[in-house]
């Protein structure tokens, strides 16, 4: 037999056991295709960044026309619901316990100021204590009595200066369309890096490296065998969760999906390489599992610009995200599903993801070589 | 004759300040089964790796199948079969996915290999466990399909690391037994073991002490060699204390325990069985039962780690 058949006989060896390997653990199958969905599922429809149904205490001293009207304004939405209508003290009482986040308070005389031609003053009590939801709540409040002022002017003249505001490509600011991208990236991370982790830790502990290292079994073919397998896992793992996301979230693939499935593929590589990487280092599944975890877990979450913009970082974490492929990966899929962004844009990714790839894959298959003695 | 199948010469391994394997030298013939005995740590493991080309010698030279390890390891592991100290299957995988995926490491594929692993698991006696999930299955069937999975490139060398630890005597007597066919069949065997019943059925054998390769020959030479005299198998009550009186006396070369009684080694010519009861019995001993006994590996064994360092080094 010639040498490149042999070479392709051995990679199909490594590769075909390691899909049985597989098979028989439901451990495994579980991590790599239940864990992402369950887990989209979870945060996707429980870590929601748009805040509705805020409960709102109303402090109507003035009981008028003009007033009802504006708390009219202010709930008739879904962002506001009233709590209660009661008085100050009450108010604060409920602000402290949770029970609602905020108070509007108008004025006895409001309407009286309004007719007269003069300003018409409303007070507005938030809970602090969330600056997020505080800033959400003010900007709401602003908007809504905005446009309770303008439909109050309308009936004279048209205001003098208006801006229009289109948001593109997530109108309706859905956290679900920001966070789907976000999520596949970190369950594919995690999933990828922990699974070739274990298995390539697990062949060291079993003492089976040592008997592979004896046959005339090469490093290459070693590391081809241990990639493959995952790596079609994990595209088929990409595939359901880019599914679920577009079934469930709604989330749409404005961009093309040949290379969506691209970019993947370079990422997982990355990642598979970054778990070979750590198993052949740490020779261990214990070390192996601590150590693949935290290091997919944590810069996925934090340094991708998943759920915190690179932008507001730190300059030192901003250096640090820039080795973090997830990244790249991030901007990528965010770019694809809802931008519909091409090459022309997206290409400085794929580059980044190609580079970390390339490198990963070296060091593990050097270290791997030194460790032979 | 024919070129040695292993040959070493001044093989040395150090491991930092540890000399692991020190100034090995020896060869072994095509079909020759090679004991290589040994403390724990008397470097049997670190020989065998770099025999195998799993580990590279700090110093020395060693051809095996014909290939030098250092500059051809690749072509060296080609040729040879390995089993390590554990058994390194993969128990979650059925015994013929096990024999599938090794035949497959050795570049083995098609309908001649699927007609070998045929024969593998016909010779191995595992014919009816090709289905069977290996964890599932007793020690003495695992080893039989490790050494099923070494042997199915049909190497000219086969090395054995305790290939029969932990395994049942039935079991073990049954591996031997094909041990000695393959040999048979012109395959050398290299084979470290920590039962020394075990080396008898070995050719010749290698004794490692501290990393040096203190004694080789046939086992009949060695004994011949490290236990000279008449060996008595003594039996009865009260024979500590007595045979520590006995030791002093002129012609008793050494007093051993072994089993429940003890190996005594005397000079021929001053001692036999009914004067060493007579002695014994007058020093305290009661009941005692003498009888010539054959020197074992274990008499050549002690032998040879009880004398000085010194005498080794030389």
């Amino acid at each position: 037999m010639t040498g490149p058949a042999r070479f392709l006989v051995r990679v199909a060896a490594m590769a075909s056991k390691e899909v049985t390997h597989i098979r028989r653990d439901p451990r495994t199958l579980y991590m790599a295709l239940a864990m992402p969905v369950v887990m989209l599922l979870i945060f996707g429809f429980g870590v929601s960044f748009d805040m509705d149904r805020i409960p709102l205490v109303v402090l109507d001293g003035d009981r008028s026309v003009a007033s009802r009207s504006l708390v009219r304004a202010v709930s008739a939405g879904h962002e506001f619901a009233i709590a209660a209508d009661s008085d100050e003290a009450t108010a604060l009482c409920m602000i402290r316990r949770g029970q609602a986040l905020a108070a509007l308070a108008i004025p006895t005389g409001y309407e009286r100021h309004l007719s007269a031609g003069r300003d018409g003053e409303v007070q507005l009590i938030v809970d602090g204590a969330d600056g997020v939801v505080a800033n959400q709540i003010l900007a709401k409040i602003d908007g809504l009595v905005r446009a309770e002022s303008l439909r109050r002017i309308d009936l004279g003249a048209e205001p003098p200066l208006q801006v229009k505001v289109f948001t593109l490509f997530n109108p309706e600011a859905r956290s679900a369309l920001f966070m789907v991208p976000g999520l596949a990236v970190y369950l594919l991370a995690i999933a990828a890096v922990l699974l070739t982790a274990l298995t390539v830790s697990g062949e060291w502990e079993r003492g089976s490296m040592e008997q592979l290292f004896a046959s005339p079994v090469g490093r290459l073919e070693i590391v081809l065998g241990k990639l493959l397998p995952y790596l079609g896992l994990g595209m088929l793992q990409l595939l359901l969760v880019v599914a679920v996301g577009a079934v469930i979230f709604d989330v749409p693939i404005r961009g093309s999906a040949p290379l969506l499935f691209f970019v993947g593929f370079l990422f997982l590589v990355g990642m598979l390489g970054q778990g070979l990487f750590i198993s052949v280092v740490a020779r261990s599944q214990l070390v192996a599992t601590q150590a693949g975890a935290l290091s997919s877990l944590l810069p996925s979450l934090l340094l991708s610009g998943m759920l915190v913009p690179i932008e507001n970082m730190p300059r030192i974490l901003q250096a640090l995200s820039a080795v973090i492929p997830a990244r790249y990966f991030v901007h990528a899929l965010r770019g694809i599903m809802l931008k519909g962004s091409g090459l022309s844009i997206l290409w400085t990714d794929l580059v980044a993801l190609t580079v970390f790839a390339l490198i990963i894959l070296a060091l593990a298959t050097a270290r791997f070589r030194r460790r032979l003695a | 004759m024919r070129e040695p199948s292993i040959e070493a010469v001044h093989l040395s391994r150090r491991f930092g300040s540890f000399q692991a394997v020190n100034d090995v030298s020896f060869s072994v013939a095509r079909g020759e089964i090679f004991g290589y005995l040994g403390a724990n740590g008397a470097g049997k493991s670190s020989t065998i790796r770099m025999l195998c080309g799993l580990l590279a010698p700090t110093d020395g030279e060693a051809r095996v199948a014909g290939f030098d390890v250092k500059a051809e390891p690749e072509s060296v592991k080609a040729s040879i079969g390995y089993m390590s100290q554990k058994f390194s299957l993969y128990l979650d995988l059925p015994v013929r996915a096990n024999i599938e995926f090794f035949g497959g490491a050795y570049g083995l594929s098609g309908p001649s290999f699927a007609a070998r692993a045929d024969e593998v698991l016909r010779l191995c006696d595992l014919e009816h466990e090709g289905d069977a999930i290996t964890g599932s299955l007793p020690g003495g069937i695992r080893q039989r399909l490790a050494l099923g999975c070494a042997i199915l490139h049909q190497p000219a060398v086969l090395f054995l690391d305790e290939p029969t630890a932990g395994v049942d005597p039935v079991s073990r007597r049954h591996f031997w037994r094909f041990i000695r066919s393959l040999a048979r069949e012109d395959s050398t065997i290299f084979v470290t073991t920590h039962y020394l019943d075990e080396a008898e059925y070995c050719g010749r054998i290698g004794l490692m002490v501290d990393g040096r390769l203190v004694a080789l020959d046939t086992p009949a030479a060695l004994k011949r060699r490290y236990v000279p005299g008449r060996v008595l198998a003594v039996r009865g009550h009260n024979l500590a204390s007595a045979a520590t009186s006995l030791r002093r006396r002129p012609g008793i070369i050494a007093v051993e325990p072994f089993g429940a009684g003890l190996h005594l080694q005397v000079a021929a010519d001053d001692w036999n069985a009914d004067s060493v009861a007579h002695a014994l019995t007058s020093a305290g001993a009661q009941a005692v039962q003498v009888e010539a006994g054959e020197p074992t590996l274990e008499d050549v064994f002690l032998a040879v780690v009880a004398r000085p360092r010194e005498a080794h080094a030389q």
